[in-house]
């Protein structure tokens, strides 16, 4: 009976995975298939299946009404500051949360859980008076700094932490003589690296797609990100479908790469057991 | 490499030397946008007349939120939706993680990569991919559907005729829920495959040596190491659940459907402030949502640890 | 000036610096400085802006024109934005109908009608129902109109040969115009609009008392109850339960899909979907149309642009904000060419002598549609906003959408209306 099921099961669930697989790429096909029509096709029923022929003329509605290779070039750069930011703020305050004890741990931890809790497009005023006092409107550090004290950031720091790096091991390091900022960059990091891996992925992907905070604090078109500057081709009654697509479908290269390129720092690779 | 005794930290001021960058940033930038709409929710303010313009009101907004009929319709559309978009991710997730983690060894990476996809996804193009997709007369999905319903057992519980997808009430939650799943069961499938890389193979070794079957070693050793995991994927999903905006935004372009079904909380405050201009109730019902939230994160938070914090 | 040195100062370090430099600034006696107007516009409005420019230049060589465009809606949502906080306001502020009336209740823009604007004096020369749609309930003339979208009818004139009826058919009266609709969906299986909520849309702006807003009055009373809102819902329902609808939304795949099949027959819009029609949306069905004027003499506008003046803005921006308005809403010149290039109507009743009116339109056919539009421009009547009139909209298609697809009896629906509005009338 055990053989039996062993043997059925695992093919069974293949096949199940497969498809599910096809599935979740078959909308992302599609928006490439979309890459290469004009807009009269994409609008028609039924829409089109195949690649089409009118990539290059999309493309080229795309750079006439934005400056596009700009405008990814500012997402690259405030997506890697940010990412790089975030990933080095928030190991660090994770660690503090879980293996430290001090005042107001809680009160503070709590607090910062909070602002998670609250819908970000609420905050769009007040970070507009601030972005406004600091004098940051329409300079990219205005999106890549205040995203560096991610709640989400910290909490996944703070679990991955207490969940797979033993108190034994840090007291052993400190009764070597090690200083707490050794331990933290010699020990701690390296056995973190599965959720910096990941923490830095989820962080380059929301500052990617983010299109809330360049909307407030940006102001001239050349220093836009993508997401706002795609946006610039829609509108109510005139939106040009083939370009955004194509947008869309180039926006989305870079991330692909990115998890091409980190999942194998996150999937395969790590030795489980690395702990002892 | 070790520093001069001067600049070494104790093991006393590390923790607050560790999270200085995180507060100072979180003070400007969390503290603030909070203290602002907390106290926003006691005033009444029609925005474009300047910040002078807001006038104290005290509770009135609450009282208002808390009569007002689309209030409940949209915290009931929100539950619904959280509950239906939110199971099935990590029930799905969690097998799906363990499976590709044990048997997928050189197409682990194109797999994970193919659930992944959809996270990466811009909203924009989700938008436009969906709403052709969803379409009543030519949509595929309403095509798949009608291929699947030609076969025999499965069109017992298939509809018949082609399903209006954006525009019928009853439909338009289920769609918005498969979107939401299509969207994140992919982001916990890479949560939890970080996870299974800190569990130690020498336990599963162990385990079948002993006789354990697959089976068992995923109910025995898998989930109870997993916990952590699944108590932060788990209030992540209760807290986007609840929080729902995106999704149901772009499929509903911006208004909430026909009927508000469509209408989550956020997306009746995002109304409230920008289309109704009324950005005291807005913020009030805000924080009434949060009220919600910290609840049931509470909860979640007892379900999972019921003995305070442990590692 | 004020705003240059604000910006630097946050920017330089050190707080001495900026002082010394300000100091000199000042002393210099008035060095020729380029000033800059910054004008705040979405698509199509930009175009139409950038190529007001050069007539800008031969008026002020001096100023520079800065255009800051964004998406429809985020450029209005950055517009709330900035009239929340006063920060980042632009001198002159692009705005569509539909906000207007929102931004004009509260106090964030300029009063046209005060000195040193007095809009009051070029009242005549446009468009009588534009400059009433940007005067608030105190009175204050928000902002001046610079195209406007007259409603009409388009038709497909071979649908309509096919079921044997005529454009007078349709316009004679709401009812004949469905009774008309049954005819055609008989004959030829087409349906006679997109969605039953079209023609809601218009009857309810039909027969408005003066001082009536569309859903509320003056004194904030619900008005939904009231007979328009009755018949309205009513034909719809007849509408509904003819099948005379296709029961799509407005810029769906299916709504373009009917236009391009003719499974539409006609559809209530403003006179530029004509163009999008000829552009995109249905480029093979060119001919095929006719533009009628609405049934039953019923005028109604589609959209159209203001531009206003944020009372935040520095004063020594304001005489020059608004001479670039003035250029654009008064300048016959200006006004046309953005006639002829973006399909923008203008609302300069100077305009509407030139020939380009009376120039055949290919895609209907020949026809010589503008004048009709012309005629119906004049005539429509202007609609006080409410603050809450958002949210109305909203309502009433909800109802509207019970009583079409669930049988709900029209004057519940529309008390049920009324309880909903009541609550917020006053807020």
């Amino acid at each position: 009976m055990k053989i039996t099921s062993d043997r059925l099961a695992p093919w069974a669930a293949y096949v199940v995975v497969g498809v599910g697989a096809l599935i979740m790429l078959a909308p992302f096909y599609f928006m490439f298939v979309f890459a290469t029509h004009s807009r009269t096709e994409i609008f028609s029923l039924p829409p089109p299946l195949f690649f089409g022929d009118d990539f290059l003329s999309n493309l080229k509605i795309l750079t006439d009404r934005m400056p596009f290779w700009r405008n990814l070039g500012w997402s690259l750069y405030v997506a890697l500051a940010s990412t790089l930011l975030t990933l080095l703020f928030c190991s660090l305050g994770g660690y503090a949360f879980a293996m430290f004890e001090f005042k107001f741990k809680n009160a503070l931890f709590g607090l910062v859980m909070g602002t998670m809790l609250l819908p970000s497009f609420m905050n769009m005023i007040p970070t507009f008076m601030i972005m406004d006092a600091l004098g940051w409107i329409d300079q990219p550090k205005a999106l890549y700094i205040p995203g560096a004290a991610s709640a989400f950031g910290i909490f996944l720091m703070r679990q991955f932490v207490s969940s797979s790096i033993p108190k034994e091991l840090i007291e052993a390091a400190r009764m070597d003589g090690c200083g707490e900022l050794s331990i933290y960059a010699r020990i701690v990091l390296p056995l973190l690296k599965p959720a910096l891996g990941t923490l830095g992925l989820i962080t380059f992907i929301a500052s990617w797609n983010n299109f809330i905070g360049p909307l407030i604090v940006m102001r001239s078109p050349e220093m836009y990100t993508l997401p706002l500057a795609l946006r610039s081709l829609q509108s109510p009654v005139n939106t040009e479908w083939g370009a955004l697509m194509t947008g869309s479908a180039i926006a989305t290269l870079p991330l692909v790469v990115l998890f091409v390129l980190s999942s194998r720092q996150l999937i395969s690779g790590l030795t489980a057991g690395a702990v002892k | 490499m070790k520093l001069p005794a001067a600049l070494r930290l104790s093991p006393e001021w590390a923790p607050y030397v560790f999270l200085s960058p995180f507060v100072v940033l979180f003070a400007v930038f969390g503290v603030f946008p909070l203290g602002f709409s907390l106290y926003l929710a006691f005033q009444s303010w029609e925005p474009t007349s300047g910040l002078s313009a807001m006038e104290f009101v005290g509770f009135d907004n609450y009282v208002f939120a808390l009569k007002d009929e689309w209030f409940w319709k949209s915290l009931k559309n929100t539950a619904w939706l959280a509950i239906a978009s939110g199971v099935p991710q990590h029930v799905v997730a969690i097998p799906l993680a363990y499976f590709i983690h044990s048997s997928f060894k050189t197409l682990r990476n194109g797999v994970v990569g193919a659930y992944f996809m959809p996270y990466i996804t811009s909203t924009v193009a989700i938008a436009i991919l969906f709403s052709s997709l969803f379409s009543t007369d030519y949509g595929l999905i309403n095509v798949g559907i009608n291929m699947l319903a030609q076969v025999p057992v499965l069109s017992w519980f298939l509809p018949a005729n082609p399903v209006d997808w954006l525009n019928d009430p009853a439909s338009i939650k289920p769609a918005i829920a498969m979107i939401v799943f299509w969207r994140y069961v992919g982001f916990n499938v890479v949560l939890y495959l970080a996870a299974l890389q800190t569990i130690p193979a020498d336990i599963y070794e162990a385990a079948t040596m002993d006789g354990a079957g697959r089976l068992q070693q995923f109910f025995y050793i898998t989930l109870p190491s997993l916990k952590p995991m699944i108590f932060f994927g788990v209030t992540l999903s209760v807290i986007g659940g609840l929080q729902l905006f995106e999704e149901p935004f772009i499929l509903t372009g911006g208004r909430g459907g026909s009927d508000q079904s469509g209408m989550t909380t956020a997306i009746y405050l995002y109304r409230m402030a920008f289309d109704f201009n009324d950005f005291g109730a807005a913020s009030a019902m805000s924080w009434l949502l949060f009220v919600v939230v910290v609840v049931l994160t509470w909860l979640t938070n007892r379900a999972f640890r019921p003995r305070g914090p442990s590692a | 000036m004020r705003e240059r040195i604000q910006r630097g100062r946050l920017r330089r370090r050190s707080p001495w610096l900026c002082l010394s430099l300000c100091l000199f600034m000042l002393s210099v006696p008035s060095v020729q400085a380029q000033q800059s107007l910054i004008v705040a516009a979405y698509p199509a409005v930009d175009e139409i802006v950038k190529s007001a420019l050069p007539a800008w230049k031969r008026l002020h060589p001096n100023v520079e024109v800065k255009v800051v465009s964004r998406q429809f809606t985020d450029h209005h949502t950055a517009m709330t934005t900035a009239l929340s906080t006063s920060f980042y306001l632009p001198d002159v502020m692009a705005l569509e109908v539909g906000y207007v009336g929102r931004f004009a209740q509260g106090g964030g823009l300029d009063d046209l009608s005060k000195p040193p604007y007095d809009i009051k004096r070029f009242e005549s020369r446009w468009v009588p129902y534009a400059l009433q749609q940007a005067t608030n309930r105190k009175g204050a003339i928000v902002a001046a109109p610079t195209d406007i979208g007259p409603g009409t009818l388009l038709y497909r004139t071979d649908v309509l040969a096919k079921a044997g009826v005529s454009e007078a058919d349709l316009t004679q009266s709401w009812e004949g115009y469905v009774a008309t609709g049954a005819k055609i969906k008989a004959a030829t299986g087409s349906y006679l609009m997109a969605h039953a909520r079209d023609m809601k849309d218009i009857l309810i702006r039909t027969g408005i008392q003066p001082g009536e807003g569309l859903y509320f009055d003056s004194q904030s009373n619900v008005l939904v109850t009231s007979p328009r809102f009755v018949r309205a819902f009513e034909l719809a329902r007849k509408v509904r339960q003819g099948k005379l609808d296709a029961r799509v939304g407005a810029w769906s795949n299916e709504w373009s899909e009917g236009f391009k099949r003719g499974t539409i027959a006609t559809q209530m819009t403003g006179a530029w979907l004509a163009g999008h029609m000829n552009n995109w949306l249905a480029p093979s069905t060119r001919g095929l149309w006719r533009a009628a004027p609405l049934p039953e003499r019923a005028f109604a506008a589609y959209g159209g642009t203001f531009f206003a003046i944020p009372r935040a803005t520095p004063a020594a921006n304001k005489p020059l904000a608004w001479e670039f308005i003035q250029l654009m809403t008064l300048d016959r010149n200006v006004q046309l060419s953005a006639f002829k290039t973006q399909d923008a109507f203008p609302a300069l009743l100077e305009t509407y002598d030139d020939p380009f009116f009376d120039q055949p339109i290919e895609f209907l056919g020949g026809q010589v549609a503008r004048v009709g539009w012309r005629d119906a421009a004049r005539r429509i009547s202007a609609v006080t906003v409410h603050k809450q009139d958002a949210f109305a909209d909203e309502v009433i298609n909800t109802e509207l959408d019970k009583v079409l697809d669930r049988n709900k009896d029209i004057a519940t629906a529309l008390a049920d209306a009324q309880r909903l509005l009541q609550q917020r009338a006053h807020r």
